[in-house]
Order: C-alpha cells, then structure tokens, then sequence
C-alpha cells in the first residue's frame, strides 16, 4: 500500500484466490481494480481512499504496474472517466469467442444495446477500443477459469467421488476462488452449494455427479460461445456468470402483455434469502421469473402478490432465460387471476421442453392439475389419473393437503431435480400462496 | 484401467440404467475402472473418438447422460388417492378474517380466543389454508387445542393423521384430558383486570373512551398499566369498541400519554374489525 501526489495504491485479500490490485488517481479521478466488482468506484478502492484521507496509508514511489496505469491515463486526464481499466462495470452479456477459445468474435445481433448514458449519474462510455480492450480481457480471464474447471472435473472423474478430498470444504472453495477472479461468478456459487451436498444424503452420489456433469456441460460450452447460436450463447454466458447491467436490461425491447403472478419462493443461497416470482403472460403462455434479493436485514420485494396480474411491460434477459426485470405497469394489479393448468403428462412436458433448451436450469415453473397423494415409505407426489411426480422431500405438505383436501386442485409448482415445490393453490374464487417463506429473522419487513 | 468387469450392453440399457452405473463407475474414479459404454440415446450425443482419455469419456458421458434425464422427465403410474376428509357444511370465514387471525396472533394474541370463539358461535368454519398455522399453534393447550379442532371442523383430525407434525404435544392428547377440556371450550378465559377499572367492562364506550382518554392525558393511567388496559379493552361491551377507539385517538399528539393512547385505539380499532368479519351482531 502506498500513496504520492497523484495515486494510492494497495492490493487486498477479498473472496478471490489472488490479492485485488487497487489504484485510485486521486487528481484526475480514476480508479482501477482488479476486483470482479459491478461497482465503481468498487468498495476496495472506497477503502483505500478511506485509509489515504485519515493518514494511514504511507508516502511512497508508485510500483511498475501504478506507473504504467498513471502514464496510460496521461493522455486522457481531461476525459471525464471514473471507469476501470479492467471493466469493473459489466459491459454485455454476449460476448462471443471463437471455438478455438479466441475472445475476438461478438455474435451478430447478440450485443446488448444500452441507454443514452446519463452523465450525470453513469461514467462516461470508455473509447471502443478500451471496451473491447477490457472485454477481451475478461473473455481471456473467463476462458482460462473454465479451462481450470474441466481439469478440476477431470481430476474429481479420475480419483472419483469416494476420494477423501471431497468431505473438504477447502477442495471446492480454492476453485470457487479461482472462479471468481476469472468472472465466473455463478459457476463459483455452484460450487460452492455442491460442496454443502457432499454426505448430505444417502444419494449425494447422484446430485454431485449430475452436477459435475452440468458444469463441464457449461465448461465446454462456456469455450465454445462464439459457435453457439446466439440465444444459446446468450443463456450459457449468463449462467456462467456474465454479469449484465439493469440499464442494459431494461433497455431491451420488453415484452407486454398482462401477467399472471403465478407462484412465490423465497430460499436461502449462502448469505442471500433470494424471492422468486413466477410470471406467466395470459396471451403467450410463457414463463417470466423475476428475483429479488435480500441480505441480512434487508427486505425482499413485495410488490408482487401471488393470484393477481398486472398490465405491465417485462424486460427479458439475454437469451431465452426465464429471468426479467417489471418495467412500466400500464394499470392496477387484478385480484384472482390463476394460469392455465395441464396434466401430469402434460406438465411433463413443458417441463422437459423448457430442460432441453437449458438442461442447467435448478428450477421450472409449471401449473398443473393434480391431487396429493403418499407413494413409497414417507414421500407425497401428485398425481392425477395419467401419472404422478415426486413433491420435494420437506415441503409444505400441511398447508397443500389442507386447501386441497385430498381432491385434484390447479396447483403452480416449481420443479427441482429433487421433486416438485408447491408454490399457490389456485382455487377458484382466490390463489393461496403456499410456497417457502424466507426466515422473518433474517429479512426485514418491507 | 480395468476392464474385468463385463461392460453391459449398450442397446439393452435404459439411460436409467446407464445412470447407475455411470454413479458406480465415478465413486471409484476413472483409474480404477473404465467408463462404461453409452447406451443409444446418449451414444447419439457423445462422440467418444474425440476424447482421447477414459476420464474425458466419462465426464462427456455424464453430461449427456444428466441432460437426457433431465429434459426426459417422465411420470411415474398413479398411486392410489388419498380417502378424502368428511365434508363440513358450515361455510368458510371470510378472507379478512383470514389475515385478520395472522395479524392478530402477530400484534394482538389477547384476542384469538375471542376470535375461535365468535367464529364458532357464529357458525363459520376455520379457512382450509388457516388449519396447520393454527393446529401448530396449540399444540399443547388442551382447552384452546380443542376449540380450535372444533373451527377446523373434520379437516383437522384428517390432516393431523397425514401430517404427524400438527398432532397434540403431550399429556392431553389423551382422550380423558381432551373432554375435560371440551367443558370449556365456549368459556373465554377471565383476564386480571384492576377493581377499579371493572366498571367499565359493562360501562357504554361513550363513558369509558372519554374517561380512559382523560385519564391517560391526564397521566394516571401510563406505560405501567398498559397490561391491565389492553385486558380491559379486550373484554370490554363491543358495542363500545367504535366510541372507545375514537376517544383515544382524540389524545393530543402533545400529551405525554399519546403513545400509549395509540396503541389501545388500535386494539379497540382491531377488535371492533374482528368482530365485524366475523359477523358478530349486537
């Protein structure tokens, strides 16, 4: 750490395997890091600055990579950038690589398109070279971090899974490491998760190798975007961590049409109660998944209340994800609104379609007609006079069985590789909201 | 390496199969055993001539193997339906009455014995969806566990025999104990409240609002006797709930008794409201 007349500097240990390097141009304000942060200026370069303004950091001659960045800047101390050299903010969703794992082609048609910047609020846009500079950079970092991920999954095919190295947390979180520095965020919190799965179960067996063989799904198809059709790419980009801006999101072209809320969950990843909405248009038919995130304290959205539909635009996300962002409301939410129901058969269906499309998916949305009912030792399905699925092992079975009484109800479901969750009961006068509730000891009230 | 164990036939194999013995093969690692030959509708997806080590194989298997299952999820036969509960001809409490329960039990538990209690004599049964929270939730009283099964009408003796987790807790769940507690399942428990203050249970609202208003602002009754208030207000004429409500909504926002004047204003508000939903008539 060190600081002169024109920059401070430091390196901190964050969640990645490697120290984030940090450099802030204090005169002709501009900062740098190394750190995947969407943030800019990013809370380690507020740190530093921090420790700068109350003296603790010391007088000292600026370090090769320091010089280098300050003297790139030379020329442009008058561009008004607070942007980092490295991207911090996320520039796209789709950038294409070529198959043999160059970083230099961009899928035609699959750039996102953003807002007029707001120059007030927003850094200016960097030069089209320096964009395409830093996105090549991460293409090349996001490349050699799933490189990293097959030989870590080749390594854990060849020792197999009863290897002792496996029951160890560290074996997993130095990849997750590794995967956050390389921008690979989602595929480090998978990691992550399967980590909690080793011994969990008789069958973790099972979850771990289907997982393992998701990853190197993703692993090679992350390698191969640039020769994947574009809503495809899209998909694996963003599944594998590809970090897109709201604005850019909310810039597309949206999708309006009234929208059932269909169903609810709230679950626990890590430190974060993620709320799910389930939206389905009333004219398409298609699915639409709206989060909300809260960390410890915080409150998740209520905006949306399960039974109702809203008249509202919905801003998609690359790619054919299920995920949006509600725009515009165009008129007050309905009360009693539900989404049409299928069969067993039928919910099979839609839920193998929507698996074949994306096979990485944890969660498919469906409504299905059907009733509750016992099959082996202590598990529930539903099942209807075709067929029956398995309900998630612990789910809120009291509340099902109750509204239903044992009858067939339209029920909206979330299916997991683990059995279904049920969600809302549709009855016919109103939707009752049965899906997980987050801890009210973890979030606040909204 | 090895290869002493006969590989099965591929075109035999369901991907079902195939799964096992792909989880078989990857417990023990790809140096200890060969990955096993894919069956046909894998076969189609991998290409084993560019995989050149028996781990990349494997992994390569694994992968299209857990994509086929996956997006062929198929259902399993129809088991047998569950018996379905007897049916109950009382009609359903009103959806307010619902959350009014859950903001009662939230803010206001003082109220929910007159709650079950006007719901029942007013002939409504318990809403489906309110059954568990409220078994849950007197598990081991026996006198309110027993008017609430008796809300819940026939559903709830259904449900507590699929769902182990609603069932009584403890001695009452014995027979004996559950009629005893039947000889006071009408009876709303008595609350302490002062011998000063008795007279205006009976006393009309249009006398009591003002006179707790007065005495609040005036800074006899503060914070300490808020217990004995809510009591009273809990067990006051409901036909004075609306005078009662608005006399203490009257304190001066000033007065050092303005909080405590809200809060009761709002249990006699909230009262009033329960009362209403549930048809209560004067």
């Amino acid at each position: 750490m060190g600081a002169d007349d024109r920059a401070v500097w430091g390196a901190f240990h964050g969640s990645g395997a490697e120290p984030y390097d940090t450099m802030v141009d204090h005169v002709a304000v501009a900062v740098s890091c190394s750190c995947p942060s969407r943030r800019t200026p990013c809370k380690h370069a507020l740190a530093l600055l921090l420790m700068w303004a109350h003296g603790d950091v010391a007088d000292a001659a600026p370090p090769p990579q320091v010089a280098r960045w300050l003297a790139g800047r030379t020329g442009a101390t008058h561009r008004p950038d607070t942007s980092t050299d490295t991207s911090d903010e996320p520039v796209g969703t789709t950038t294409g690589t070529t198959a043999d794992g160059g970083a230099d082609a961009v899928p035609a048609g699959s750039t996102t398109t953003g807002p007029a910047p707001d120059t007030e609020s927003e850094p200016a846009p960097e030069p089209p070279h320096d964009r395409d500079r830093a996105r090549d950079e991460r293409v090349e970092r996001m490349h050699a971090g799933l490189d990293e991920l097959d030989r870590w999954l080749d390594d854990r095919i060849r020792t197999g899974l009863a290897d002792p190295s496996l029951a160890r947390y560290a074996t997993w979180d130095q990849l997750a490491a590794r995967l956050v520095d390389a921008q690979a965020g989602s595929l480090a919190n998978r990691i992550r998760r399967l980590a909690g799965v080793v011994g969990a179960s008789p069958h973790w067996h099972h979850d771990v190798l289907a997982e393992l063989g998701l990853l190197h799904l993703l692993a090679q198809a992350g390698r191969r975007l640039g020769s994947l059709p574009d809503p495809l790419a899209d998909a694996v980009a963003t599944t594998v961590g590809w970090q897109v801006r709201r604005a850019d999101v909310l810039a597309g072209v949206p999708d309006t049409e009234r929208w059932v809320v269909a169903g609810r969950s709230d679950t626990r990843e890590d430190r974060i109660e993620v709320r799910r909405h389930w939206l389905r248009g009333e004219a398409s038919g298609r699915w639409a998944l709206v989060l909300s995130f809260a960390a410890y304290q915080q409150s998740l959205d209520t905006s949306l209340e399960v039974g109702t539909s809203l008249h509202a635009d919905l801003h998609r996300y690359p790619g054919p994800a299920l995920r949006a962002l509600v725009g515009d409301h165009h008129d007050e939410p309905v009360d009693g609104q539900a989404p049409p129901s299928v069969g067993i058969v039928g919910a099979c269906s839609e839920i193998g379609t929507m698996l074949a499309d994306e096979p990485w998916l944890d969660r498919v949305p469906v409504t299905v007609r059907a009733a509750p009912t016992t099959i082996a030792g202590d598990r529930w399905a539903l099942t209807d006079d075709d067929g029956s699925l398995p309900l998630l092992p612990g789910a809120d079975l009291a509340s099902l069985l109750a509204v239903s009484a044992g009858a067939d109800v339209d029920l909206t479901c979330e299916w997991t590789p683990h059995g279904l969750v049920p969600l809302t009961v549709h009855l016919p006068d109103r939707s009752i909201d049965i899906g997980p509730r987050a801890d009210a000891s973890f979030v606040s009230a909204a | 390496m090895t290869g002493d164990r006969p590989a099965p036939d591929p075109s035999n194999a369901t991907v079902a199969d195939h799964w096992e013995v792909l989880v078989a093969t990857a417990m023990l690692g790809t140096d200890r055993r060969d990955p096993p030959p894919p069956p046909d509708p894998v076969a189609d997806l991998v290409d084993d001539t560019l995989r050149s080590t028996p781990s990349e194989r494997m992994l390569a298997q694994v992968a299209a193997t857990v994509a086929v299952r996956r997006a062929g999820v198929m259902p399993a036969p129809p088991p047998s339906r569950l018996a379905q509960p007897p049916t109950d001809d009382r009609a359903v409490c009103v959806p307010a009455a619902v959350d009014r329960w859950h903001h009662l039990v939230a803010s206001w538990p003082v109220l929910e014995d007159e709650w079950v209690l006007t719901l029942l004599a007013n002939g409504w049964r318990v809403a489906p969806e309110l059954v568990p929270p409220l078994l849950v939730r007197h598990r081991s009283d026996p006198v309110r566990r027993a008017r609430a099964e008796l809300a819940c009408g026939p559903l709830a003796e259904w449900l507590t025999g699929h769902v182990a987790a609603l069932a009584p807790r403890g001695s009452h769940a014995r027979p004996a104990d559950l009629a005893a507690a039947l000889e006071h399942v009408g009876e709303l428990p008595d609350l302490p409240i002062p011998a000063d203050l008795q007279p205006m249970l009976t006393a009309p609202g249009t006398e009591t609002g003002p006179a707790l208003a007065r005495a609040i602002d005036a800074g006899q009754l503060v914070h300490a006797h808020r217990g004995v208030l809510v009591n009273l207000i809990a067990r006051c004429r409901p036909d004075g709930l609306a005078a009662i409500a608005e006399a203490l909504d009257a304190v001066p926002a000033d007065s050092p008794g303005y909080g405590l004047a809200s809060v009761l204003a709002d249990l006699a508000t909230t009262r009033r409201r329960m009362l209403d939903e549930l048809g209560w008539v004067s």
